[in-house]
Parts: structure tokens; C-alpha cells; sequence
């Protein structure tokens, strides 16, 4: 098998690697090349910090917005400029394994002005990173989860129809993410049961985590 | 066992007289069936058409039968209640003046269903919701809209509640991240200790 390298002009990016952005640069990203050559690093930054601000789950506001724009400056291209660059983090926020030297590599693949490229690495390197990677991981669709676990362990001493029973049973209460309380009892058989099943699952996804069965590689 | 399980009265009586009078297998085969049936559901342990065969097999009237089962399920309705040894049961029994073959033969039924029914009635509660079955399912997440190249696992677990009200089982659908799934465990585990120090 050969491998056949093909070098384009003037392209530093090497052929055997993705940019972070994909293998066609997004439409926003291209469309905010020329406008940012106009802004100054003082409102690039007033916009990051908008940008970083959405990114950890907080409101923008169109008021937000507007207050940047200037004579040389219309609402219109800070909302370009604002699209670009949040398609931009974005697709670089999705690699968990992207290294800084090709990110900025790609910046300049993208033509992004040199004086950026500090403050964007600061971003997706820096110690807003994980703020920023828990929102994004709770916007994850998923199932209910459980909320909140009330519990209590009764022994019944005697019934209706038998004089000493002496069995322990629980009583569980779940509090669900969907707002739903459900009551039940746990008689002992099923407990153990359940507390079984959910050892063996914590086991599996240790193991899940220490091998790599489907030879993921990062 | 000392409590009293038994009162001599006149009802009873006039029982002890007709159950001394049948064929001790056909006492066995009466007091098998009531004890597999006793607080199973609120239907009599004979069906209407049973009885009236069984009128004519232990040739008795229809009153005589009625009081013939009431006496036999109320002996092991006390019986289960105070869970008791065979040895006071009979002594229990012969107190009444029933003869020793029905005596034995009651005894015997006892002895042999008493574990099952106590059982049984142990475990009965009175909760509207049971937990009756639980299944998971156990995914890798690899990927979503704003990550690639994950490494995530996340299970869904399904309690199934056995609902007294309705034929359908009631299904609770959990979905728990590992750390979810462990913090759920520690929560068993202080169950089951509170669970061990019963048992010391």
C-alpha cells in the first residue's frame, strides 16, 4: 500500500490531519474572515467574553450585543463576527484530544489575525474549559434520572394473620428529574436483587472504562 | 406455644362431631386445599359447584359442609397465626375431642404446608406498589452534538412496581452516569448495613 502525499500550495496544514473545523470550513467562520480584520483586540475581547459567558450556559441578551457597535462598527457584522467565532470554539471544544500547537495551526490555516490567537487558546485550553465542558455535557439528551432517594427499613412485627413475623422490609421514595414522586416497598428478595445489579453494572463500567473494547483511540 | 388457639364452643362441638365422622383422606384432601388457598384471595377455597359435589361425596347438608371447612380453615388460620409446632397443635387438638386418626391427619397437613404459608403471609404486605423486577441495560456514549470521541458510560436501569390497582406493572426508567450509579450504590450499601445489624 502506498501512500500518496499531496501538498497544496501555500498550505501549512499537513495532509494526513483534520482541522479541528472539519474538512470545509464552515460557512459562519468563512464569512467573518474579513470583517475581523477590522476590529481592535480591546471589542474582540469584550466579545469573548460574551462568547465564553454563552458557552457556560449563561443568557445573552441582543442588548449585550448592541452595546458594542460603533460608527465603524454595525450590529450587523459583530453578529457575524459573533456567529464566526462561536462556530469556531464550538468545533474546537468538541475534541476532547485537540493539541494546542495544532490549533493554532488551523487558526492560521483560517487566516485568523495573529493578536487572537492568545486569547482563543485561553478558551479551549485555559481554566474555563471545564466549566464549559460541564454545561455542554448536561445538555446531553437523556432519560430521568433520579433525584433525590428517601428510604426507610421497617420489621414487621406482627399482622392480622401472624402473631410474629420479624421480616424487614424498605420502603423507598424516588424523587425523579421529571418532577414524579414514586413510593414503593422493596421487599428483601428484590433488594438484594438490586443492589446486586447495580454492583455488577458499577463492575462492568469500570471494566468498560480500563479496557478499550471498542479500541477507541484518542 | 402456650396461647390458647382453641375455645370449646358449641359450634365447634357439633364440627368435631362431623369431621370425626369422615374418612381421614378425604380430611387430608379438604385441609390440603384450604391451607394452599388460606389468605391467597378473598374467594372461598371451594368453588360453589365444588361444594355441592362434595356434599354428595361426604354426604353431609349444605350447612353441615359450610361448617365443616369454616372449623378445618379456622384451625389453620390459628394454627398459622401463632406458627404453631405440631406437638401444640396436637395437644391443641385432642382438647377438643377429635378423634386421634382426624387429629393426626390435620397435624400432618400442617406439618407438611406450614413453612410455605408462613412464609407466604410473612411476605405479604399491605404496600399499593411492590418492586417486582428490575432490568438495565448498560450503553457507552461516543459521541454527542457538542463532543466527539467520548468515552462515557451510562446504563438505564427499569424498576417494574407491581401496582395493586392495576393489572399493569408500573415502570420507573432510570439513567445514571457512573458517578449517578455509584452514589445510588452507597445509598444500598447504608441500606444493607442497617439490613446486617438486624440479623447479628
Amino acid at each position: 500500500m502506498s501512500i500518496i502525499q499531496v501538498k497544496g500550495s501555500g498550505k501549512s496544514v499537513a495532509p494526513d490531519r483534520t482541522p479541528f473545523f472539519g474538512v470545509r470550513v464552515p460557512k459562519e467562520i468563512k464569512s467573518m474572515i474579513k470583517p475581523i480584520s477590522k476590529i481592535e483586540q480591546d471589542l474582540f475581547r469584550k466579545l469573548l467574553k460574551l462568547l465564553v459567558a454563552a458557552l457556560e450556559g449563561n443568557e445573552i441578551e441582543y442588548d449585550d450585543i448592541k452595546r458594542l457597535e460603533s460608527e465603524s462598527l454595525s450590529e450587523e457584522t459583530i453578529v457575524i463576527i459573533y456567529a464566526g467565532f462561536m462556530t469556531l470554539l464550538k468545533s474546537a471544544l468538541k475534541h476532547t484530544s485537540l493539541k494546542q500547537e495544532m490549533f493554532v495551526e488551523d487558526l492560521h490555516e483560517l487566516q485568523i489575525p495573529e493578536i487572537f490567537h492568545n486569547d482563543l487558546s485561553s478558551v479551549v485550553y485555559g481554566s474555563r474549559r471545564p466549566k464549559i465542558d460541564n454545561f455542554s455535557n448536561e445538555q446531553r439528551p437523556r432519560m430521568t434520572r433520579l433525584d433525590n432517594l428517601k428510604w426507610r427499613v421497617d420489621v414487621a412485627i406482627s399482622t392480622s394473620v401472624l402473631n410474629r413475623v420479624l421480616e424487614p422490609s424498605i420502603q423507598m421514595e424516588m424523587t425523579l428529574s421529571d418532577g414524579t414522586i414514586q413510593s414503593f416497598e422493596v421487599p428483601i428478595s428484590q433488594f438484594h436483587k438490586l443492589r446486586y445489579n447495580i454492583a455488577f453494572i458499577l463492575k462492568e463500567m469500570e471494566d468498560l472504562e480500563k479496557r478499550s473494547i471498542l479500541k477507541i483511540k484518542d | 406455644m402456650a396461647a390458647l388457639m382453641f375455645t370449646n364452643t358449641p359450634s365447634i362441638q357439633k364440627a368435631v362431631s362431623l369431621i370425626n365422622n369422615l374418612d381421614n383422606s378425604k380430611v387430608s384432601l379438604l385441609l390440603s386445599r384450604i391451607l394452599s388457598k388460606l389468605y391467597v384471595s378473598e374467594s372461598r377455597p371451594f368453588s360453589e359447584e365444588e361444594e355441592s359435589k362434595l356434599q354428595g361425596a361426604l354426604d353431609v347438608s349444605g350447612d353441615d359442609l359450610g361448617l365443616i371447612l369454616e372449623t378445618l380453615e379456622f384451625f389453620v388460620q390459628q394454627a398459622a397465626y401463632h406458627s404453631a409446632k405440631p406437638q401444640v397443635l396436637a395437644s391443641q387438638l385432642k382438647g377438643l375431642e377429635i378423634n386421634e386418626d382426624k387429629v393426626d391427619c390435620i397435624v400432618e397437613v400442617w406439618s407438611n404446608g406450614a413453612y410455605e404459608v408462613i412464609n407466604r403471609l410473612k411476605s405479604k404486605g399491605l404496600a399499593p406498589k411492590v418492586l417486582e423486577d428490575i432490568n438495565w441495560r448498560l450503553n457507552l456514549q461516543l459521541a454527542q452534538s457538542s463532543k466527539v470521541k467520548l468515552k462515557a458510560p451510562n446504563t438505564l436501569i427499569e424498576l417494574a412496581l407491581k401496582s395493586e390497582d392495576s393489572e399493569q406493572k408500573e415502570r420507573i426508567r432510570l439513567d445514571f452516569s457512573h458517578e449517578e450509579l455509584y452514589e445510588f450504590y452507597q445509598q444500598l450499601e447504608t441500606i444493607q448495613k442497617q439490613l446486617d445489624t438486624l440479623f447479628k
